[in-house]
Order: C-alpha cells, then structure tokens, then sequence
C-alpha cells in the first residue's frame, strides 16, 4: 500500500509515454506538405524539433511536479534525522 | 528454410547453452577475479563487505556464445547486429570500469553502440521496420530517417537507465530478467501475428534471458558477485537492440519505465549528466537501526529507491523486492501492450 502513490506515478509515466509517442509519429513527423526546396525542408525539420522537445517538455513538467508533490508530502508527513 | 524440429532444438540451445557456461564458469571466474583484487565494496552493509567485480566479461561471453549459436543455426544477421551493439556498450563499460569515465564522455561514447547496431542495415536490411506499432491503431507510416536517428540515441539512453539500476544486490539481475521476459512474450506474439517474422529474432532474445537468469543467483541477496558497468551498459545494449529489431519497441518501453522514471528523476534533480560517485549529496543512508533511509537534505538527489525509502526505511532485501514490484507491474502493463498491439 505504501507504493501506491509510485504504481500511480509509473502509470501516469506510462500513459503519457504512449500518447506522446502517438502524437510524435502520427501528427508531428508528416506534418506539413511535402517539402520542394531546402529552406522548406529545414523549416519543417526545425518545426518537428521543436515540437518534439514541447513534447518531451509537457512529459518532464509532469512527472517532476508528481514527483515534488509525493516527495513534499512524504518529508512533510514523516520527519526523520538526514543523513 | 530451418526445419521446425531442429528450430525448436535451436531456440532451447540459445537458452541452455548461454545459461550452462555461466554457471560451469562463474565459480572460476569470481575466485579469478578475486585473485587479482578486483573486488568492490558492498557500500550497504555493516561493516561493508568484499565483493568481485566486475563479472561483465563472463556475462559478455556467454550472451555472445549464444547469440553466435542462433546467428549460425538461424543463418541470421540480426543476432550479430545486437551482438555488435552489445559489445561495444560493454567495451565502455569496461573501460568505465577500470578507468572511471566522466558522466558526459560514457553517454557520448554510448552512441558508438547504437552506431554498431544500424550499420548492420546495410548487411541486413530488414534489421529493423521504421514503423511504431500501436495497440489497436496499427503501424505508423514509415519514415527511416527519424527512426534509424531515434535507434542510435536510444542506445544511451536505455544502457544509461539500465546502469542505474544497477545499485543494490539483485536489482540489476530482477530488473534485466523481468524486462527479458516482457520482451520475449512481445516477441513471440509478433511472431505468430506477422508471417515475414523470423523465429531467429526471438531466439536472439533467449541468451539475454538466460544469462540475466544465471546472474540472479549470484547477484541476489548477499550478493556474491556485482556486474560492473560492463555487465549493466552490455544489458541495456542487449535489450535496446533487441527491442528495435524485434519492432516490439513501445512495448519495451514500457517495461523499463521504472528505469526510465529512475534516470529522470537523477537528471531533474541533479540538473544534467553527473557521475554518480560525484554527486555531492547522497540520496539515501543507512541508519543506526541497520535500515537503509531516505536522505531529507534539500539538495539529495530524486532517485526511485529515494522514492521508495521515503514510504517507510527499509532493509536492502526488502527495498530490492519493492522496487522488484515496481519492474513487475511494468512488465505486466507491457505484456498487456503486447497482446493488444499482436493478438487483438
């Protein structure tokens, strides 16, 4: 039962790692006509990067303040002596 | 075309014959080891323990005996690529081993491995479909570029997450069989749902299962041998080639999420690459009652056994079989991944 709070925290970890990874290959990677010249092609490359790192920026933000969350209230809850 | 008797007879080969050299070897390869004062610290018990390491060579040989065996009896490339891969995350990992790489150099250095893997696209073209398949909506359209790009960074990505979990006795061993295990069943299940698939990619998986099997019972608690960096970047290796050339990637990825939460939650908090023995803070400590706790200093870095120990202190056998449930769920969540993604 202590774990629980970690099985939700794996859970959360596991459903955005699907739905981001869907996102990334069926919205992300096509988007876009099909590039002729190479400014449109690198616009496009620039375009997908930034959208993958607004991904993976979406996926850090919240897992680190689950993370924050669990951690304030376990320290908060429980005080013991550090190390 | 392999007859399916003598199929049968190699898949059982690719188990057995990886499994048997470690356990004939390991008994003379420790007292080696030892000899030669390669011996760690056992840093959590009191007073600490001797312990040789690293046992990353005899995992090596025997992983790659067996994927030698499914490479000859299969008449395949595939195993030989992972293999590749494999053996070159272990060459850093020895190098780390005996020289202490810094925290940038062993990821930089980890692409050499991925690098390793792809280059067998050229020898081997089906080594890989750059498609994702997902459960129930199919396969993503192709796009070789991005995935071949995606292949070579998930090699450090994952021997990184791997060589994480590589902390306490039997946590590397229980984290590589469990994961192995999920891999396997993704791979026998693309098996029987795609006809083009060769049975050589599940046999490939077998020797990683195998030798992870054989390490447990030395590395379980009180832990007789450690790996080193060498044994966990060379499983991590193993497993990232495989799940690519298995095209069971989504599923693996959710197997090691553990491992993947563990290496963020180091990054997040320690703010970029460090060297775990240079961080300046300790995540956790053993107390006076013999207990492994939670460090409460600010500045303590997040990892997931921080995570686990700040539920309630624990010994080092029950933190292991904590975070053992934690890799178990994983697994179970991606096996259900599995047959969703082949079966339905």
């Amino acid at each position: 039962m202590k774990l629980l709070p970690l099985f939700f925290i794996e859970l959360v970890a596991f459903l955005l790692i699907i739905a981001e990874t869907y996102v990334f290959f069926i919205f992300v990677v096509p988007l876009g006509p099909i590039p002729h010249t190479l400014t449109e092609y690198t616009s496009f490359a620039l375009l997908n990067v930034v959208l993958i790192l607004a991904l993976g920026g979406v996926w850090f933000l919240v897992l680190d303040e689950l993370t924050n969350l669990y951690v304030r209230s376990r320290i908060g809850s429980s005080p013991r002596p550090s190390s | 075309m392999v007859p399916w008797p003598v199929q049968g007879g190699l898949l059982l080969l690719a188990f057995l014959a990886p499994f048997a050299l470690l356990m004939l070897a390991f008994p003379a390869f420790l007292r080696y080891l030892t000899r030669i004062s390669f011996v760690s610290e056992d840093a959590h018990k009191k007073p600490p323990s001797k312990v040789p390491e690293p046992a990353g060579p005899l995992l090596f040989v025997s992983i790659l005996v067996g994927e030698l065996i499914v490479a000859a009896g299969y008449g395949s490339a595939v195993p030989l690529a992972v293999i590749t891969g494999a053996g070159i995350a272990f060459a850093v990992g020895l190098a780390d081993d005996i020289y202490v790489l810094g925290g940038k150099t062993k990821p930089l250095l980890l692409l050499l491995a991925g690098l390793g893997f792809v280059a067998f696209v050229a020898l081997t073209p089906d080594l890989y479909r750059p498609v994702l398949t997902f459960p129930l909506l199919g396969d993503t359209s192709p796009h070789f570029i991005i995935y071949t790009a995606l292949a070579i960074i998930a090699f450090p990505v994952v021997t990184n997450a791997f060589n994480m979990m590589d902390a306490f006795n039997g946590e590397i061993s229980w984290f590589t069989l469990l994961t192995s295990l999920a891999l396997t069943v993704g791979a026998v299940l693309h098996e029987f749902a795609t006809s083009a698939f060769s049975v050589a990619r599940v046999a490939s998986v077998l020797p990683l299962v195998a030798v992870s099997a054989g390490f447990l019972l030395y590395n379980r608690y009180p832990a007789r041998a450690f790996d080193g960096d060498s044994g966990s970047l060379m499983f991590g290796a193993m497993f990232a080639g495989l799940a690519i050339s298995c095209g069971v990637e989504v599923a693996a990825m959710i197997a090691i999420v553990p491992a993947i939460l563990n290496s963020f939650y180091t990054l997040s908090s320690v703010r970029g690459f460090v060297e775990r023995r240079k961080m300046s803070s300790r995540p956790t400590f053993i107390g006076e009652d013999g207990l492994l706790h939670a460090s409460t200093e600010k500045a303590a870095p997040n990892t997931l056994v921080r995570l686990v120990l700040l539920a309630s202190p624990l010994s080092e056998k029950d933190l292991v079989k904590s975070i053992v449930a934690l890799v178990a769920v994983a697994c179970a969540f991606s096996v259900a991944i599995s047959f969703l993604t082949w079966v339905f």
